[in-house]
C-alpha cells in the first residue's frame, strides 16, 4: 500500500510540474508574441495560414523549450525556431498569389496608433513579402534592431555577407516602395 | 507610403518596433495550442520515408527470401533438362545467401543512418544547417531505395546469367519460345519498374525538396556574392 501511495505522490508531482512548466511557457510566449506574429504575418498570405503558422511556431518552441532553458537569449531562440518553422517546416494551405495580386491583409493582432503609421506598416509588410524567404528574414531582423552577428548566426551566413546583403536590400526596398506606394 | 521618394528604411525601424498588439493571444489560448497536432513538413517527409522504407524493404525481402522463387527456378532447370543440377543448385544457393546477407546489411545500415540523420534535425540550429540536415535525411531514404533497386537488378541479373551460362556450357538447345519470352518479359518488366521508380523519385523528390533547395541556394548565393565584389 505505501508503495502505491508513493507512486501516486510522484505522479502528482510530475503532473503539477508539467502544469507549472506549461504555465511558465505560455506566459513567456504571451509576453513575446509580437515576434511570432510578425513572422507569421510575413510568411503567409491568408489569415487562416497566419494563425496556423503562429500555432506551429508555438508548438516547435514548446518542443525545444527544455533544451532552451537558460542556454541562450530568448530572442535568439525564438528567431531561430520561428524562422526555421516559417521558411522550412510550415506547409501553407493558401498558395502565394501572383506579384500583382499580392497584398498584405490586415492582421487582427496589430493595431497601429495612427492612420499614417498604419499605412506605413501595411506597405512595409506588403513590400517585404515580395522578397524571397531568406531576404525577408534579414529585413525583419534588421528592422527589429538585431545585430548583424545575430542575423548571420540565425541564418548560417557570414556577418560581412549579412551586412552587404542588407545594404543591397535597402536599395531594393526603396525601389519596391516607390513602385507599390 | 506617402513620401516614398525619400524613403529610408532606418526611419521606419521605430514604427516597426512600436507595432502594438491589440488582440493578442492570452495564456489560456496558448496552452490550448500546446495540445494541438503539429502539421509540419519534416513530419510529412518522415511518414512518407517510413512508408517507402517498408514498401521497398518488403518487396526486396519477399523476392530474395521467398522459397517459392527458389523452387520456381529449380523447376525451370528441370524443364530445361540441365545436367549436374547439384552444381548449379550450389551456385544458386550461393547467390541466394549472398543476396540475403547483403540485403540485411544494407537495411541495417540504412535504418541506423536514417535514425541518426533524423535526430540531427534540430529546429534550434541555424537555417542553413537546418535545411542541409533535412535534405540529408531525405537523401538517406532515396539512397536506400536506389540500393534496393540495384540489389533486385543484381539478383535477377545473376539468376539469368547463371541460367544462360549453364545452358551455353552444356550446349543445350533451347528452342522453347515460351522460355525466351519469359526471360525477355522478366528483363522488360525489370526495366519498366526501374524507370517508373526513377520517375517517381524525380517527381516526388522535386516537389518535396524544391522549396528547401531554393532557400539553400539563396543562402549560398548571399555567401558567394561577397566574393565577387
Amino acid at each position: 500500500m505505501p508503495k502505491i501511495y508513493l507512486y501516486f505522490r510522484l505522479f502528482l508531482i510530475f503532473v503539477s510540474g508539467m502544469e507549472n512548466k506549461q504555465k511558465e511557457f505560455s506566459k513567456l510566449i504571451k509576453d513575446n508574441q509580437g515576434l511570432i506574429i510578425k513572422v507569421s504575418r510575413l510568411y503567409t498570405h491568408s489569415l487562416e495560414d497566419q494563425e496556423d503558422l503562429f500555432q506551429e511556431i508555438v508548438l516547435q518552441l514548446w518542443k525545444s523549450y527544455d533544451s532552451f532553458q537558460g542556454n541562450s537569449k530568448i530572442s535568439t531562440w525564438m528567431y531561430r525556431v520561428a524562422l526555421n518553422t516559417a521558411i522550412t517546416l510550415f506547409r501553407k494551405k493558401t498558395k502565394q498569389p501572383q506579384t500583382d495580386e499580392l497584398q498584405d491583409f490586415h492582421s487582427r493582432n496589430f493595431l497601429e496608433d495612427s492612420d499614417e503609421k498604419q499605412q506605413q506598416i501595411s506597405l512595409l509588410y506588403k513590400v517585404i513579402k515580395l522578397l524571397p524567404d531568406v531576404e525577408r528574414a534579414i529585413v525583419m531582423m534588421y528592422l527589429d534592431d538585431e545585430p548583424y552577428k545575430e542575423i548571420a548566426d540565425t541564418l548560417g551566413i557570414t556577418e560581412v555577407n549579412a551586412r552587404v546583403k542588407m545594404n543591397r536590400l535597402k536599395k531594393t526596398l526603396k525601389e519596391l516602395m516607390i513602385k507599390h506606394a | 507610403m506617402p513620401n516614398s521618394e525619400d524613403f529610408n528604411i532606418d526611419a521606419l525601424k521605430k514604427t516597426w518596433q512600436d507595432q502594438v498588439i491589440s488582440d493578442g493571444y492570452n495564456q489560456d489560448e496558448i496552452e490550448v495550442m500546446l495540445n494541438k497536432k503539429s502539421r509540419n513538413y519534416v513530419k510529412y517527409i518522415l511518414w512518407i520515408s517510413i512508408a517507402e522504407f517498408i514498401i521497398f524493404g518488403v518487396i526486396n525481402f519477399l523476392t530474395i527470401f521467398s522459397s517459392d522463387f527458389h523452387t520456381d527456378f529449380t523447376n525451370i532447370l528441370n524443364k530445361l533438362q540441365i545436367r549436374n543440377q547439384s552444381e548449379v543448385e550450389f551456385s544458386l544457393d550461393r547467390i541466394y545467401n549472398g543476396m540475403k546477407i547483403l540485403s540485411l546489411i544494407i537495411t541495417g545500415v540504412f535504418v541506423t543512418v536514417f535514425y541518426i540523420n533524423y535526430k540531427k534535425i534540430d529546429v534550434e540550429s541555424n537555417l542553413k544547417k537546418f535545411i542541409i540536415h533535412i535534405i540529408k535525411f531525405k537523401k538517406t531514404v532515396n539512397l536506400f531505395i536506389f540500393s534496393n533497386v540495384f540489389l533486385l537488378v543484381l539478383f535477377i541479373g545473376s539468376l539469368i546469367s547463371l541460367l544462360t551460362i549453364t545452358i551455353r556450357k552444356q550446349n543445350i538447345h533451347v528452342d522453347n519460345p515460351t522460355f525466351w519470352s519469359l526471360i525477355i518479359a522478366v528483363i522488360l518488366s525489370l526495366l519498366i519498374s526501374v524507370i517508373l521508380i526513377l520517375l517517381y523519385y524525380k517527381l516526388a523528390y522535386g516537389i518535396l525538396l524544391r522549396r528547401l533547395s531554393k532557400n539553400l541556394e539563396q543562402l549560398e548565393k548571399i555567401d558567394s556574392e561577397k566574393t565577387m565584389i
